[in-house]
């Protein structure tokens, strides 16, 4: 008894080990950022690296705001992140649910569809895309981001998945309960799918806040670009100011860990289904 | 005809008919966006890889030349090469390393969900700042950390890691792991806690061992989740472009025939020399990949389904 | 007849797109502006009917000209050329429109597909991208233009043959840098050797940098620096003017790459591997202070002047610039140069009243206009040169002045039809050679042998 206990102990020990060794592998590029984002550009690429600058250069996170629109920048993607993010997961979660839990004339073909469209590199229809959406009086706006991005065959995918994992028996017995198929989405799949929706709702925020090659083709007026455009901007065609980059990349995260964070809490204990069928 | 059927009959149909039209509008408001922006321009990007274009002049129907013209090029097939090394590579090893992080980080310890945004972490930073630590580990020159090891520790030759065309993919694969699998860990970490905790219970009743229990119960239950993970990251390997681009393009972008994987080709048939019939044809081989990759997984998944 | 069928499935798509897009587009996205966005679509569309009617040039209706460039904020002569064009032209107004630099070529290529773009000026960042815009045809060729309104062409120091295609002209270039090279005044002072030469020879440059290199570890002291760049070293060799860098053949480039190879070797100059993969940009690397000479374009000149005003570079204030070292028997001057320069795109809502901006800015007046900003034009003169060299922060000495002074410029890549594909190859041959992992004599003979097949095609 007293061994097995001990063994328990030196386990949760190796445990934490690794866990801190992996931590610290893990976070420093994160101290790599905020080093980076305290100096000149002439120093960032300097080796030996110097961890903590000698005359750290607060004056980086004033002159990101002032060289170039940060602030409008931020809010542009803000927007667009928080408009693709709630299209996304309202339509994928609802389209996921015909294609785990109903049966209808070509779903697998459909689903082989949606699925294999997201191996095709956007750089291969980029040009008829743009042209395109030109034609529809959509280059440079907001709209087409949303749209480009708000119906992706990626949400679908994974919702379908987590809603495969969900025993069929509750649909059905909500059926005989003459619950209509809404109601069994509604009532049942979307509570038992918060795990799955919250990485939907990370990987989505992720994606389109980090987004820069389609706003960069699409949004052309100053006022509308993005932040990923704007930290490209630091690097212009005969010098690259990194430490301005680091900086606002530093900053850029700040939102993403908060997303993050707050839907940790969804991460928890399995679900009990039981519950829902008692 | 239609007086022939029967009122049983008629009524079967028509819940057929409903039973689709009610699966249809599930569907619809992803689909139709779906479809007339992505699905329509990729059908027709495929379409383009029979057709010379520069996106200006008028299209050209070629045939099959643009695939006879890729399959001679030699910077095409070492980036095919390339791509599907690092996949053979990059898939298992970031599954199993996802997998593994997910389990750990789904018990209950302190500080679980530190450690959870630690190991997300390299997928959201930038890229710049985890290539430049990754080169500063891994640098050629004698002095980096990682070569020190290896004279000192291992009594082993010095590598010149993204320098060298021997040691380059091998380079971009643990640097790939390392970025990536936090991603994949989320995914997995949202697949556990759908397992039902009943299913633990009564197989601790029977006396099951943790490992029983992982390969009996988590397994198992983990594999819409498995099947989701495993064809992501084959069409994300197959798609590497970006840390390609970085680790081995360094500071003038030159990426040789060691590192070259499709992407890249395809971007540069595509903007450099704006061939895009030639650079559709490339990604057509890809699709044609990944598309055998998900139909065998596909396959696997009804089969177990059905059991 | 196939081509026919595609374009008509392009047609059929868009029509059904726009009526679903409609639909969609008033109840998802209610953040954009979808009402603003079709009328501005309104007059792209109608560009091709209105443009026959519209000869602004000489007329007084207000013109807006949209020109696409890149590095808005970080660029000191876009404002100035467009106040002083405006000055002369008040009815005409000029929006720019910001692509970024670093994807500019893709994005202008983007913009430009099809018929449906309203640039009127679009800036041509480097030759292969121009060529590939010439070859798209979506360029307007200048070549009656300029015979029109009697352009001297020969103000260009011959620039503008090397980018004629076909025998037309589709730029006029208004900026143009050449390669000089920089040195660390500091570093020859403390070695005691006297200061590189406006006349040298690729030897006496080797010997040069060697004699002021130390190779102490922790205090080392580089003799020379090159970029990562292939231009930096493969095209020392075409300034003897015998040889081109798309002739096919590129023996010529051997001593250039085995007199770097061997500094490399002995500490002369920093690791090629090392330098690449750690990414330093070579601003940075010359701003460390232990970097005694290096071989880069005249854009450096401006960052230099401007990086020292801002108190950053504090190790390499005290620096001078000569001419580039030359083969024996060639004279000295004969340098790199890459250029800037304005086009007109065929689908331009504006096409005369852009030409007439293009004249201006690659002409006399926007060349003094570049010069005051410190930016070499590629119409220069004397007064040009004087103009530059008298800049608050460009060196006193009178050598740096007269190395602004050139007696033949090459492009780094002349207008080739294969340019981008020919530079692929060249590109992964110096790669392999820098990082030691194939003999020069096998790379040149796989330069030979690529570059043949890809101008045999």
């Amino acid at each position: 008894m007293k061994s097995k206990k001990a063994n328990r102990t030196i386990g949760k020990v190796i445990i934490y080990v690794m866990l801190i060794l992996l931590a610290l592998i893990m976070l420093v590029p994160f101290v790599w950022m905020i080093s980076a984002s305290l100096k000149f550009n002439k120093d960032v690429f300097v080796i030996p690296f110097e961890w903590i600058p000698k005359a750290p250069r607060w004056q980086n996170y004033v002159d990101i705001w002032t060289k170039i629109p940060l602030a409008k920048f931020t809010l542009n993607t803000a927007k667009l992140t928080i408009i693709v993010t709630c299209l996304q997961l309202l339509t994928s979660s609802f389209a996921a649910y015909a294609f785990a839990k109903l049966e209808f004339k070509g779903r697998d073909l459909l689903f082989l569809a949606y699925v294999a469209t997201i191996a095709v590199p956007w750089q291969v229809y980029m040009v008829p895309q743009f042209m395109f959406m030109r034609g529809l009086g959509l280059a440079d706006t907001h709209l087409a981001i949303i749209i480009l991005q708000a119906f992706s065959a990626f949400g679908v995918f994974l919702m379908r998945q987590f809603y495969e994992g969900i025993p069929d028996s509750l649909c059905e017995a909500a059926r005989i309960d003459g619950m209509t198929e809404y109601g069994i989405y509604a009532k049942i799949m979307i509570p038992l799918s918060k795990p799955a929706l919250s990485t939907l709702i990370i990987f989505t925020f992720v994606n389109t806040w980090n987004d820069f090659l389609g706003p960069l083709i699409y949004l052309t007026t100053e006022s509308k670009k993005t932040l990923q455009i704007g930290l490209k901007m630091f690097i212009s065609q005969y010098s690259a100011e990194y430490g301005l980059i680091m900086a606002a990349s530093v900053l850029s995260l700040i939102p993403v860990f908060i997303v993050f964070i707050s839907l940790q809490k969804y991460f928890v204990a399995g679900i009990t289904t039981g519950a829902v069928k008692g | 005809m239609a007086a022939e059927l029967t009122a049983m009959e008629k009524n079967m149909k028509r819940r057929a008919r409903r039973r689709n039209l009610v699966a249809y509008s599930f569907i619809a408001p992803n689909f139709i966006g779906f479809a007339v922006f992505t699905l329509g321009p990729i059908v027709l990007a495929l379409l383009m890889s029979f057709a010379e274009w520069d996106g200006s002049n008028a299209m050209k129907f070629v045939g099959l030349q643009n695939f006879v013209n890729i399959f001679k090029d030699d910077r095409f097939i070492a980036s095919l090469k390339n791509t599907i090394v690092y996949s053979i590579f990059t898939v298992p090893i970031t599954l199993a390393m996802a997998l593994g992080l997910a389990i750990l980080l789904n018990q209950k310890i302190k500080g679980r969900d530190f450690f959870r945004t630690v190991a997300f972490f390299p997928y959201v930073a930038s890229l710049v700042a985890v290539a430049a630590v990754w080169n500063m580990l891994f640098t050629p020159a004698k002095g980096g950390i990682v070569n020190q090891i290896l004279m000192n520790v291992f009594h082993a030759a010095p590598l010149k890691w993204a320098a060298s065309s021997s040691t380059v993919m091998l380079t971009i694969i643990m640097f790939s792991v390392w970025k990536n699998m936090g991603y994949y860990m989320v995914i997995y970490l949202a697949g556990l806690q759908g397992i039902s905790e009943d299913l633990y219970e009564a197989a601790a009743l029977d006396g099951a061992s943790s490992m029983q229990k992982f390969i009996h119960i988590t397994i198992p239950q983990l594999r819409p989740t498995t099947f989701f993970v495993t064809i992501m990251l084959t069409i994300n390997c197959f798609k590497v472009y970006d840390i390609v681009y970085m680790l081995a393009g360094g500071s003038n972008g030159v990426v040789n025939k060691s590192a070259m994987v499709l992407v890249f080709y395809i971007y540069e048939e595509a903007f450099r020399n704006w061939k895009l019939g030639q650079a559709s044809a490339s990604a057509l081989v890809l699709f044609a990949i990944v598309l055998v990759v998900t139909i065998i997984q596909f396959r696997g998944e009804k089969n177990y389904a059905n059991d | 007849m196939k081509k026919r069928i595609l374009s008509s499935i392009l047609a059929m798509a868009m029509v059904v797109a726009s009526i679903t897009a409609c639909g969609s587009a008033a109840e998802t996205a209610p953040a954009a502006e979808p009402a603003a966005d079709t009328q501005a679509e309104a007059p792209a569309a109608e560009a091709p009917a209105a443009e026959a009617a519209t000869d602004t040039a000489a007329s007084d209706e207000p013109v807006n000209l949209k020109w696409a460039l890149w590095d808005v904020s970080s660029t000191v002569y876009y404002q100035p050329l467009i106040d002083a064009y405006t000055a002369a032209h008040p009815n005409v107004s000029i929006e720019m429109v910001d692509l970024g630099s670093t994807d500019y070529s893709t994005v202008l290529g983007t913009q430009l597909s099809g018929s449906g773009s309203d640039f009127d000026v679009v800036t041509i960042k480097d030759v292969p991208g121009y060529v590939s815009l010439v070859n798209k045809g979506v360029l307007e060729p200048l070549n009656d233009r300029i015979a029109a309104d009697g352009v001297d062409l020969s103000l260009y120091n011959g620039v503008t043959d090397q980018v004629t295609i076909d025998g037309n002209l589709y730029e006029l270039p208004f900026r143009s840098d050449i390669w000089v090279l920089f040195y660390n005044k500091d570093i020859f002072d403390a070695a005691g050797v006297d200061y590189p030469t406006n006349d040298m020879t690729w030897e006496e440059y080797d010997k040069l940098a060697r004699s002021v290199t130390d190779t102490t570890p922790g205090a080392e002291v580089y003799g020379s620096h090159y970029h990562t760049w292939r231009s930096t070293i493969q095209l020392d060799g075409i300034l003897d003017g015998k040889h081109t860098i798309v002739d096919g053949d590129y023996e010529f480039t051997k001593p250039y790459y085995e007199m770097v190879l061997n500094q490399q070797k002995d500490g002369v100059c920093m690791d090629y591997a090392t330098l690449k993969t750690q990414g330093l940009h070579y601003s940075a690397a010359f701003a460390q202070g232990n970097v005694a000479t290096m071989n880069m374009g005249s854009w450096f000149i401006a960052t230099l002047i401007q990086k020292i005003k801002d108190g950053e570079y504090t190790d390499c204030t005290n620096w001078g610039i000569v001419k580039y070292p030359h083969a024996d028997g060639v004279e000295p001057g004969s340098t790199l140069s890459t250029i800037t320069a304005l086009a007109v795109p065929t689908s331009a809502p504006n096409k005369d009243a852009a030409w007439d901006f293009v004249k201006f800015v690659s002409g006399a007046e926007g060349a003094e206009v570049m010069a005051s900003t410190g930016n070499i034009p590629a119409m220069t003169n004397d007064k040009i040169v004087d103009l530059i060299a008298s800049m608050d922060g460009f060196p006193t000495d009178d050598a740096s002045k007269e190395a602004l002074v050139t007696s033949h410029t090459y492009l780094e890549m002349p207008a080739n039809d294969k340019s981008s594909e020919i530079e692929t190859v060249l590109n992964e041959q110096h790669d392999l050679i820098m990082n030691e992992e194939t003999s020069v004599d096998d790379a040149i003979a796989a330069m030979n042998e690529g570059v043949q097949a890809v101008l045999a095609q």
